[in-house]
């Protein structure tokens, strides 16, 4: 089913004009490495701050705040890149284990994210209050610092299993 | 040539030959160095988009950039560790090859556009420390934020061409 699906995208025109330009892949990539760049550091410095890492400087509801579309606006460039790379070769990415890995921990990461910053939304304080929601602020902190190398690792090996 | 002799012996030592001729640790290596990539680019244009007006602009600079750039240099240091033994293993193969020639070139004008910014971009700090950037600290975030752009988009073109 998967596999008649891939072979029909690669040979729809928009597939097969994507796979002529040997530029394409390497530049979609480029943009998509960049906009990973983005994503990751802000997600790092909400995590830090949520594990305890960093300390000092804004709170944490601000930062969260100020990381909000950033992280956003770099998932839904990534999405676009990742559509592009998809549809030029649907096989490499669709079939591929890695590439599957890759998608759940994408998705585990958004749903952190959307959680940590509702809470947030309705009180600053909320990963502050109590011991407990502390242990909780670092577990998830942690969780997300490990979901992201993982995505960047499994993103990697798509090009190797 | 003496430095394709040199090149010649440095892929024949141990550790490259391995990471040459196992099936993971290429990979593994090559992971180690995009994930650190990925975060020295990320700290970088953080600063660089506080440099343009783009991020950050309600925080003072130092703030911004003592915050970031210590990241920075750990991020650096595991992504050249992990590039070197990458370029260990084929080391003649990378040495004849444009685009890695090319992403050296920018990482060498990134280097200088950092160290000129350094000296006469944070001359004047405390008059903008606050505010919007003179026209020089300005164009040493744009240089920066391009040459890092052509610093991956060179290092993701090695691996279209070897």
């Amino acid at each position: 089913m998967i596999e008649q699906f891939c072979d029909w995208l690669s040979r729809t025109g928009i597939s097969v004009a994507f796979q002529s330009a040997n530029w394409f892949v390497p530049l979609v990539q480029t943009v998509h490495i960049i906009a990973i760049a983005i994503l990751l550091t802000s997600v790092y410095v909400v995590s830090f701050r949520l594990i305890g890492i960093t300390r000092t400087g804004r709170p944490l509801a601000v930062l969260a705040a100020k990381s909000t579309p950033w992280v956003w606006t770099t998932l839904c460039v990534l999405l676009g890149t990742g559509i592009l790379l998809t549809i030029t070769e649907p096989a490499r990415e669709l079939l591929n284990w890695a590439f599957r890995v890759k998608m759940l921990m994408v998705m585990a990461l958004a749903g952190i994210l959307l959680v940590v910053q509702i809470r947030l939304r309705r009180s600053p304080e909320y990963w502050t209050e109590s011991p407990s929601r502390r242990r909780a602020a670092r577990a998830i902190g942690i969780a997300a610092v490990i979901i992201g190398a993982g995505i960047v690792t499994a993103g990697r090996w798509i090009a190797y299993v | 040539m003496a430095l394709e002799q040199a090149l010649a012996r440095l892929q024949d030592f141990s550790l490259p030959t391995q990471i040459r001729e196992s099936d993971w640790l290429f990979p593994t290596i090559e992971t180690v160095h995009v994930f650190a990539l990925v975060l020295v680019v990320g700290t970088i244009m953080t600063v660089d988009l506080r440099l343009l007006g783009v991020a950050n602009k309600e925080r003072p600079f130092s703030e911004v950039a003592s915050e970031m750039l210590p990241w920075t240099w750990v991020a650096f240091g595991i992504a050249a560790l992990a590039g070197m033994l990458m370029f260990s293993s084929k080391a003649l193969t990378y040495y004849g090859n444009i685009p890695f020639r090319l992403k050296m070139i920018c990482l060498l004008l990134a280097g200088i556009n950092m160290v000129m910014f350094h000296w006469l971009g944070t001359r004047h700090l405390e008059a903008w420390d606050r505010g919007r950037p003179p026209l020089a600290a300005k164009f040493a975030g744009g240089a920066s934020l391009l040459l890092w752009a052509c610093i991956v988009a060179a290092g993701r073109w090695i691996g279209f061409t070897t």
